[in-house]
């Protein structure tokens, strides 16, 4: 860098405190107050990403943060700052994932818009029964969506910036979550049909996602089992769609929820990694997810029989062929549990399938007989 | 369940089905295409006998197929009840998608646009659905519709959506070109110091959004788009720091961070904080930065966080405008809380980090910062306080030329402050600036 030597102020002292009577003096004593200097990033293929800037001290996120000013990491700090952060989330391991920068530039890539890029005028006018069961699912989707907008928006409010590229990929998810609440709300007002019931399926019990005192743990709920649920469901939409644009709904969301059940799995993946005296306590949060993988009211797949039903229906083609909707449900609830070990094992806690822990391959079992 | 036509039901709800009781010509097509064609799904069709297998079977075979015996409640699927069928507060409605395609503010037709003064559900029902009682609260603190409500929150939303952009890829990073040192090291700062603003917007708004009741989904919704842009924000102001041979540089004063950080009594103060004062000033400068900035990528990142920036002002003002037109004594209120904020405003104002980094950028070099730069930050700042002065004028929020600190006040149009100077300072607001 090199500031010119005539305005190279040497030790004069910082200038924050100082209070120039004629605003035409200059000060520039800040110029010696910097970050880390003569930085260069690049562009990869994907244009100028967040893992691009990874450099240099720029690209090291403390263990442990000290940052209760919200000062950006890497910048110089200014000794009076206040400490308005209050942040609870300030050791790395309680909210870091690997691949939050990749995660974060896929999710600004994949944006999409339910107003225009769903081609609404393919709906046509469907069965009685089969609108209806639409619309009970769309209420429900319309309910459970934002639970995953309301509970990271909070917990990104809560988290030192010096993780700020993990909390910018909540912030995307609440973006995407907001869709999913407007998606369905408007396919549900699209064709004929309305709201149903509110399920209450995100009630603040004990346990439930929105009141989680630990991240990790509210991740393990939200991210791995809540969406991981949902995402098999969305993969699978395809099965439940009567014209493009339910087809387009189902895809596109599949797609968002792929990326936050990813988060979820690569912070457990980290947090299993580098913080093993918590893995026990882990267990116990997946010990919990499971006892409600097909009960409660969060898997619409699962026992509450508004959902239920509503899928059977849709998946079979109408009341009448409930039977078959039945059967295409229950491989639905296969795939979900499948889906569900392999991320857990991703994510490093496998052992819980091998050792008896988990329920989960119990139920599986089960249904394939 | 009542069937009729959507768009006649947005426009009369009363009319839900015809002068006869007879259902109307609409719900009488949909009773055609139910009936004859309950397999609507071609695949059906194609699968008669498995079809007539599953038909065959009794329900207790059924549950027994599925779940190994019928032991097991979690894998079992029972017999359908279908008893959440035909409930529905508002059925037969078909909004269509207009020129903007199918956007959240044409959905609010018949019941579903009706928007309660309160909404003290603490649950996620959403509007106009029928709701579950007995069920445990989320925990929604902010409950009435005056205190985040603003008429134009769905139109924003959308139009977030549709001007989307990802800095990695639209920013044309290969424009910059070095700079001499002082004005590389100036934008850095002030890039610096922007970051910091987007974290505060982040901060800020996303300590607020889980506490607004469900019932009010269109507020919470923008302030997602307004948070993500504000993610946006910080990534490319940080980018743009570390690409052209700099870094980062001194952390910003904070006075304001803080002020805006503290003002969790009401989200209509934040607002106050956040989107008119903070926003403005960011608004104006963002303004002249475009007009001096040094190669197309940073006129690019300035021009499209203005249009971001936008947004969230007016979101701010259209609330600011609900919340005074429906609390009493709400524009006091305000005037208290910027009379406030103007003194700390004024402290950040007296830090000279921030004005030198600008002069520098705006006269191209520190030599020029004296000639010119410092008088353009004189006309930016002359921008800012016209700008917030209409807007608090059009608000009807009374402001004080006399009770303004002077780092704020000489910048003042001639007129406004000598038509000020002779107002009263309201007392409330000395009460509350001591
Ligand atoms: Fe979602
Ligand atoms: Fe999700």
């Amino acid at each position: 860098m090199g500031v010119s030597q005539e305005v190279h102020l040497g030790e004069k002292s910082m200038s924050e405190a100082a209070q120039l009577d004629v605003e035409r003096d200059l000060d520039l004593g800040w110029m010696d107050r910097r970050g880390e200097w003569e930085i260069q990033a690049r562009p990869s293929k994907n244009g100028l990403t967040l893992a691009d800037i990874q450099i240099g001290d720029y690209g090291d996120p403390p263990v442990v943060s000290e940052n209760q000013t919200g000062v950006p990491r890497g910048a110089a700090k200014r000794d009076g700052s206040y400490r308005i952060g209050a942040y609870g989330v300030r050791t790395k391991s309680e909210i870091w994932l690997d691949n939050a920068s990749f995660l974060y530039e896929e999710a600004l890539q994949r944006q999409w818009s339910s107003a225009t890029d769903i081609p609404w005028h393919t709906i046509e006018p469907l069965p009685d029964d089969i609108e209806q069961a639409q619309c009970a699912m769309d209420t429900f989707l319309t309910e459970v969506e934002f639970v995953a907008g309301d509970v990271p928006a909070r917990w990104v409010a809560r988290t030192t910036p010096d993780f700020f590229e993990a909390r910018n990929v909540l912030l995307c998810q609440v973006m995407d979550e907001s869709r999913h609440m407007d998606v369905f709300r408007k396919r549900a007002l699209a064709n004929g049909g309305g709201l149903m019931c509110a399920t209450g399926g995100t009630a603040g019990v004990v346990g439930s996602i929105d009141h989680s005192r630990d991240f990790t743990e509210m991740s393990s709920r939200l991210h791995i089992s809540g969406e991981g649920a949902v995402l098999t469901i969305f993969r699978l939409g395809e099965l439940m769609a009567y014209n493009d644009a339910e087809k387009a709904i189902y895809r596109l969301c599949a797609q968002d929820e792929a990326r936050h059940v990813a988060f979820g799995v690569m912070h457990m993946r980290y947090m299993a990694e580098t913080a093993p005296e918590r893995h026990e306590e882990i267990h116990c949060y997946l010990d919990e997810a499971e006892r409600g993988i097909l009960s409660g009211s969060q898997n619409p797949a699962g026992q509450f029989t508004q959902t239920s039903e509503s899928m059977a229906i849709l998946l079979g083609g109408g009341k009448a062929n409930f039977d078959e909707g039945r059967n295409r449900l229950i491989a639905i609830r296969k795939r979900q549990l499948q889906e569900y070990i392999k991320r857990v094992k991703s994510a490093g806690f496998g052992d819980r399938f091998e050792n008896g822990r988990s329920q989960v391959p119990e139920l599986l079992a089960e249904i394939a007989a | 369940m009542a069937k009729q036509d959507a768009k006649a039901a947005a426009a009369k709800p009363a009319k839900a089905q015809s002068a006869t009781g007879k259902p109307t010509k609409k719900a009488a097509q949909l009773k055609q295409v139910a009936q004859p064609k309950q397999a609507a799904k071609g695949k059906q069709a194609a699968k008669p006998k498995q079809k007539e297998r599953a038909q065959a079977k009794s329900s207790s075979q059924r549950v027994e197929d599925v779940s190994g015996g019928g032991t097991n409640l979690l894998t079992a699927v029972p017999e359908p009840k279908y008893d959440w069928m035909n409930k529905s507060r508002q059925w037969g409605v078909r909004v269509k998608p207009g020129k903007k395609g199918l956007t959240l503010g044409s959905l609010n037709v018949g019941i579903y646009g009706e928007v309660p003064t309160d909404w003290p559900d603490q649950s996620r029902n959403p509007r106009g659905a029928i709701p579950r009682h007995g069920m445990p609260p989320v925990g929604y603190a902010v409950r009435d519709k005056a205190a985040m409500w603003a008429d134009g929150a769905a139109d924003l939303y959308e139009e977030a959506i549709q001007r989307r952009w990802a800095p990695a890829t639209d920013v044309p990073w290969d424009s910059i070109e070095p700079l001499a040192d002082d004005v590389e090291h100036a934008v850095c700062q002030v890039c610096t110091e922007l970051c910091q603003y987007a974290n505060v917007d982040i901060e800020a708004i996303s300590s607020w959004q889980h506490q607004m009741a469900y019932g009010y989904h269109e507020v919470k919704q923008y302030l997602a788009t307004a948070t993500f842009d504000a993610a946006r924000h910080y990534e490319a102001f940080r980018k743009r720091a570390l690409y052209n041979g700099g870094g980062l540089g001194l952390e910003g004063p904070g006075e304001v961070n803080r002020m805006i950080i503290e003002s969790y009594g009401g989200w209509t103060e934040t607002v106050a904080y956040l989107f008119l004062l903070r926003g403005t000033f960011t608004m104006t400068m963002l303004r002249y930065l475009e007009r001096f900035a040094h190669n197309d990528a940073e006129r690019y990142i300035y021009a499209r966080v203005i249009e971001d920036k936008a947004r969230h002002l007016a979101y701010g003002i259209e609330h600011l405008q609900y919340s005074i037109a429906h609390i009493q004594h709400q524009a006091g209120v305000l005037a208290t809380v910027l009379f406030v904020g103007d003194r700390i405003f004024a402290r950040d104002l007296r830090d000279p980090v921030l004005r030198e980094a600008l002069a520098i950028i705006f006269g191209n070099g520190i030599e020029g910062a004296r000639a010119t730069g410092l008088d353009t930050w004189d006309a930016m700042m002359r921008d800012f306080m016209s700008s917030l002065q209409e807007t608090c004028a059009w608000l009807g929020i009374p402001r004080s030329a006399a009770g303004m600190p002077e780092a704020m006040r000489r910048y003042l149009p001639p007129d406004a402050a000598a038509e000020a100077a002779s107002a009263d300072i309201p007392e409330a607001a000395q009460a509350a600036a001591r």
